[in-house]
């Protein structure tokens, strides 16, 4: 690299970085992607004029059957589609990178020096193992990628699959990958250590990335765009690129910093989302069947029985757990009793007709909404699977219409990738200062009318405020709870992927089920108003 | 070029973008990771470089490899920088008219 390059490099790494700083405001995003987009364009011209490669033509056929596939499949995706789609091409820069790697571990295209000779590298075990980690990190980022993109459009079971042995086999996959990678270090150009290389990580991507499912694919993807960018450093580290290495490192730390901020909102750690899967099952089954096996007062003074006065028990430890005892029964006794009465409700309402004209002027949803003036809508993957956001809108235009004021709570993991709401919603024209971030708007929900929840579940589940124990303990949700008038247009009642009754739904005051698809629960409610 | 300075680049970067990074709001995070996407797709740069180099000195297979690594980055960069452009329009959408 001449010193001409060197600069050339820090220069356009330094306009990346400007272009992304710009994509922190709305107004000037839209520049600061073209920023981006031209400092890769020079970059990219800059390169193959420095290593005198303009007269070879296969790049050339390459390159422009590329773009024409990448700008034909931008155009065509429909913002449904948008997290599967990011999640592709994440995949397939980890793959070029992956190949990358392969060429420069074979040392195929070594630089020629000014004699006409082809350059010898410096640090010859820096360029085999950064070669070998590039494989390793771009297959992991490609097998990953394509694995969650099949997920998000639903080609392969969303859910977490765990195989027998899931853990021991990609402890031993990710072993052997570590051994090639020396290997391939020690012993350069060796085609055989590439290859396997290349299918051992490929596996172990594959399985990393079956195991992590729904409300965590947002992590899983903010993941896989970080090791995108990381493969695409060590690719540049093994070709003595500084413009590569210096991009890779930023999008690394997006990535990371996305996963961070993500981890954060369903408090939960990384390793326990890359190796929950398992574990997660297990506190599912355990909270579903609980309610039912205590449910009869017999089973619960067995319970009883079977603890009471064991010998050398400390007292006051036993009055405690007896006292436990009886106040989880209490709420057992509560919860079954809601269920029941929610059933009655719902009964009742097949037969409404009678029962309507006995209680005098009932509330409805849309009488809530008719008299609402401050109204805050809450939107979840629900909505992205109704593609409701269009009928969202005609909701929102009609109470503002009414003169009520609306708003957006969006938290920050609903949707399958982060920032997923925001992309819906603004495609429906609906203007991003109405969109509020979790803690700018969870105050309010004391103090408004209404509140509309469109295909949300585990992001307002109170239980995450007091069910210890359940997989989204402490994660910090929306206070729709808090609200005085809830109106829920859910697909249905189940648990939602975290697999936590939400007791919401049986509040006795307040709540109002519109179950159903999203779009057309809407379209009617938005009728009767 | 000695390997500590590459090394030093990434981290560099690494840690300037994460801070320049978390200046981004929650609801520009779609566009964001679309645009960083399209950004990883930069490692077009290495497979052209490599490609070109290996068109004279090295056989079929290299031309093989480095075309794919070719074809890949670039729907990665063309078609990442396509949608942000997309997406970002949309969150725009509502100003010139107002």
């Amino acid at each position: 690299m001449t010193t001409v390059q060197i600069i050339l490099s820090v220069l356009l790494s330094l306009a990346v970085l400007g272009g992304i700083s710009m994509m922190s405001k709305v107004k000037t995003a839209v520049a600061g992607n073209m920023l981006s987009a031209l400092a890769m364009l020079v970059g990219v011209v800059a390169t193959v004029w420095f290593s005198g490669v303009m007269t070879v033509w296969t790049i050339y056929v390459a390159v422009i059957i590329g773009a024409l596939i990448g700008s034909l499949m931008a155009q065509r995706a429909q913002m449904i589609q948008m997290p599967q789609l990011v999640a592709l091409f994440n995949g397939l820069g980890g793959g070029a990178s992956a190949l990358v790697g392969v060429m420069t571990y074979m040392g195929w295209g070594k630089a020629v020096g000014p004699d006409g000779l082809t350059v010898v590298p410096e640090y010859p075990l820096f360029v085999n193992f950064t070669a070998m980690l590039a494989i390793a990190v771009g297959m992991i980022t490609l097998v990953g990628s394509l694995v969650a993109a099949a997920k998000l459009a639903r080609l392969i079971d969303g859910r977490p699959k765990v195989y027998a042995a899931h853990s021991l086999i990609t402890m031993c996959l990710l072993l052997l990958s570590v051994v090639m990678i020396v290997l391939g270090t020690i012993y350069s150009g060796n085609l055989w250590i590439a290859l396997a290389s290349v299918l051992l990580t490929a596996a172990f991507g594959y399985m990393f990335a079956i195991r992590v499912g729904g409300a965590d694919m947002p992590i899983t993807i903010s993941l896989l765009n970080s090791l995108s960018g990381v493969a695409g450093s060590i690719a540049g580290m093994a070709i003595s690129d500084i413009f590569l290495v210096a991009v890779g490192g930023i999008v690394g730390a997006s990535g990371l910093l996305l996963t961070q901020i993500m981890c954060r909102a369903m408090n939960r750690s990384l390793m326990s989302i890359l190796l929950g899967g398992a574990v997660k099952k297990k506190t599912t089954a355990a909270t579903a069947t609980q309610p039912s096996s205590v449910a009869t007062p017999t089973v619960a003074t067995q319970r009883n029985g079977k603890t009471v006065f064991p010998e050398n028990a400390d007292f006051e430890q036993l009055l405690q757990q007896l006292n436990d005892m009886e106040v989880k029964q209490l709420l057992d006794a509560i919860e079954a009793l809601t269920k029941e009465v929610a059933g009655l409700r719902a009964q009742l309402a097949g037969q409404a007709a009678p029962v309507a004209a006995q209680e005098k002027a009932e509330k409805t949803p849309a009488s809530v909404l008719r008299d609402a003036k401050d109204v805050i809508i809450v939107p979840g993957y629900g909505m992205a699977l109704a593609q409701a956001q269009h009928a969202v809108k005609q909701l929102a235009d009609k109470l503002e219409y009414k003169g009520a004021r609306v708003r957006f709570a969006i938290h920050p993991v609903a949707g399958r990738m982060p920032g997923h709401m925001n992309v819906l919603l603004a495609e429906a024209d609906i203007p991003y200062e109405k969109l509020y971030e979790m803690q700018a708007i969870n105050d309010d929900f004391k103090t408004v009318d209404a509140v509309v929840v469109i295909g949300a579940n585990d992001v307002l589940n109170p239980a995450a405020n007091t069910a210890e124990g359940t997989p989204i303990y402490g994660m910090p949700v929306l206070a729709v709870a808090d609200a005085k008038e809830v109106i829920v247009c859910n697909y249905d009642l189940k648990p939602g992927y975290a697999g936590v009754e939400n007791p919401l739904y049986t509040r006795e005051k307040g709540v109002y089920l519109c179950l159903g698809d999203a779009k057309e629960t809407l379209m009617k409610l938005t009728n009767e108003i | 070029m000695h390997p500590l300075i590459l090394v030093a680049v990434f981290l560099v970067c690494t840690i300037v973008g994460y801070f320049i990074i978390s200046n981004v709001p929650s609801l520009l995070h779609t566009p964001l990771m679309s645009g960083m996407n399209a950004l990883s797709g930069v490692t077009l740069v290495g497979a052209l470089s490599a490609t070109g180099l290996a068109y004279a000195a090295d056989g079929i297979w290299a031309q093989v490899f480095g075309m794919l690594a070719i074809l890949l980055a670039t729907i990665n960069v063309f078609g990442g920088f396509g949608i942000t452009h997309r997406m970002l329009r949309m969150f725009n959408k509502k100003k010139p008219r107002s």
